[in-house]
């Protein structure tokens, strides 16, 4: 007994000692990020915001007139935390066990994650289809603008 | 040292590997940072069509490596026709698991998903299985048609049982989660999605069979399983109802069973009717779940009723649990209260002679998992894509019954109404 209580608390020390090295999470963005458009290339004429919610929470895969739909996140930070938290109001912790649910039960695909935000913006731009999410001022004239998430 | 600590090490090694894995395949993407974006006509070729970023084949996994170590000698913990009982205290067997998860698009409509899963199985190894290989097709915008192997459906959670990150505990509570150990169905199911107004309703029918090893040898296996799950989502509530029936067949072939099944047809001429109460091909059962959880961000309740009821071969019983836990920034405490019961046992015969009857009774007992127990624990989601947990379990097993313990020395155990208190650490991660 005293063994295996000593490989525990070691493990638990072991553990707890090597966090913070890590860093924490993004799950408290500071300061209140700019406000936040959904985005799409063009062919997609509207989005209601309860479809763009079932959408980013994995609860459909296509448009109501059944046009599948590719999904872009931006990388993980506050920008998407805020994103989420405004449309789906879920936390990142939330989200991402939501989503993997989803994916590793072969549910869904997740969605598309670019690298940065200029690679999000060219995704966008350029896969038919796509739907995602930029901060207002981000966005340029070859993305049309479906939702405004600034008025919640 | 032992198999189960190489296995856990391997486990890990793989842990760490895999996402470099993934970041070799990403990397064959043109354009998944801006520079290659820019550099993609070269690579490639200023004709080359530029690929359809949806149509490629993605991986992804998740794994946790976790331990459980039990305050008592004599018992080992296990998750009951889940793992091997193992030797080791702490025991890295019962929750170590790792999958890699790869999926293709086959057109808009169509799919491919596969993934293998390593994890500690009832035979003690960490061979790695498939534990998805179907194709999915969209018959309309709300309508899936899923055909190959997928996750067994019968509980709530069946579809996080392994994904650990996904759920606030180190395990779903054994005692609601043993009632019903199988893991693949190989078949066909339909998810139909509809709603009205902010409710969201999915109707999952499915079809299909099952087989499971089971320890020292010997196999169970559902045939012509049918069931219907119903779940219905408004806001922050779901509430789960799912009703499954099934051919049920279970053969015995380790040692343990076979010397039993030896000395009962050296001394009495009614050992062929009591064996057919404990292994054979003929059996039915039907299995009912009920479940509700409330996630609001701040608070997540979870509630599961789940209900066996066998023809043969396992005992009746029914299990539940309750979870309450409380989201403090990325600490997540949890209180869970759970409860397994039998209903009726596998079998009651006995033959008269006090040494076999203490065999049949160990081996009966053995079957019989009913326990109450009450978990305390947190997640600490400390870094993206990884949590932390830790947990306590005191668990009272009930009349004769091992709960979801293994006696080391089983014709020997002395687990009628013992208290067991276990503890456990595990890091989940997503990749």
């Amino acid at each position: 007994m005293h063994n295996t209580l000593g490989a525990f608390v070691f493990s638990v020390l072991a553990l707890m000692t090597t966090a913070p090295l890590a860093g924490p999470p993004e799950t408290q963005g500071k300061a209140r990020p700019a406000e936040v458009v959904i985005v799409t290339s063009g062919g997609i004429k509207v989005l209601s915001r309860e479809e763009a919610a079932q959408l980013f929470l994995g609860q459909r895969t296509t448009l109501r007139d059944g046009t599948p739909v590719t999904l872009i996140d931006l990388p993980a930070g506050p920008a998407r935390n805020h994103f989420y938290r405004e449309l789906t109001g879920k936390n990142p912790v939330q989200v991402r066990a939501n989503w993997s649910r989803l994916v590793f039960s072969g549910r869904v695909r997740p969605p598309l994650e670019a690298g940065s935000q200029s690679e999000a913006l060219e995704l966008l731009a350029r896969t038919p289809n796509a739907i995602g999410y930029l901060p207002a001022n981000a966005s340029d004239n070859r993305l049309k603008i479906l939702l405004n998430l600034s008025g919640s | 040292m032992n198999r189960i600590f190489r296995a856990a090490c391997a486990t890990t090694l793989l842990l760490f590997m895999a996402p470099g894995l993934r970041a070799a395949v990403a990397g064959e993407r043109p354009s998944h940072s801006g520079a290659t974006a820019a550099a993609a006509p070269e690579q490639d070729g200023a004709s080359a069509p530029q690929p359809d970023e949806t149509s490629r084949f993605r991986i992804s996994g998740f794994a946790t490596l976790g331990m459980v170590a039990t305050g008592s000698r004599d018992v080992r913990f296990i998750r009951p026709s889940v793992n091997h009982p193992g030797g080791e205290n702490p025991d890295f067997g019962p929750d170590t698991v790792i999958g890699v998860h790869g999926d293709i698009s086959l057109g808009a409509r169509a799919a491919l998903v596969l993934q293998a899963i390593s994890r500690e199985s009832t035979l003690g190894s960490f061979d790695p299985r498939a534990s998805l290989a179907f194709v999915s097709y969209a018959l309309t915008p709300n309508v899936t048609v899923r055909m190959g192997r997928v996750r067994v459906p019968f509980f709530m959670l069946s579809e996080t049982i392994d994904i650990n990150y996904a759920n606030p505990w180190i395990r779903p509570p054994t005692e609601v989660y043993s009632l019903n150990p199988f893991n693949e169905l190989d078949g066909i199911d339909f998810l139909v999605r509809t709603g009205i107004g902010g409710v969201n309703i999915e109707i999952h029918p499915y079809y299909g069979s099952s087989i499971l090893p089971i320890y020292q040898g010997g196999n169970s296996h559902l045939s012509n399983t049918r069931g219907l799950n119903i779940s219905v989502t408004a806001g922050s509530l779901t509430l789960f109802a799912g009703h499954t029936e099934s051919e049920f067949a279970l053969k015995w072939s380790g040692n343990d069973f076979l010397a039993l099944s030896a000395a009962l047809n050296a001394v009495t001429p009614n050992a062929a009717n009591i064996l057919g109460k404990l292994s054979g091909n003929d059996g039915f059962s039907t299995f009912s779940a009920l479940g509700a959880q409330w996630d609001d961000g701040r608070w997540l309740l979870i509630g599961e009723y789940t209900r066996l009821d066998s023809r043969r071969y396992t005992h009746d019983a029914h299990a539940w649990e309750v979870t309450v836990a409380r989201r403090f920034g990325n600490f997540t405490p949890y209180l869970t209260l759970a409860r397994h019961t039998e209903d009726k046992p596998v079998s009651t015969d006995m033959t008269g002679i006090p040494q076999i009857d203490d065999a049949l009774r160990a081996f009966i007992a053995s079957r019989n998992l009913s326990q109450r127990s009450v978990t305390l624990g947190t997640r600490w989601d400390f870094y993206r894509n990884t949590a932390l947990k830790l947990e306590f379990n005191h668990a009272r097993i009930s009349g004769e019954s091992w709960g979801s313990f293994f006696a080391r020395d089983p014709m020997n155990a002395r687990m009628r109404d013992r208290s067991i208190n276990t503890i456990g650490v595990s890091v989940d991660v997503t990749f």
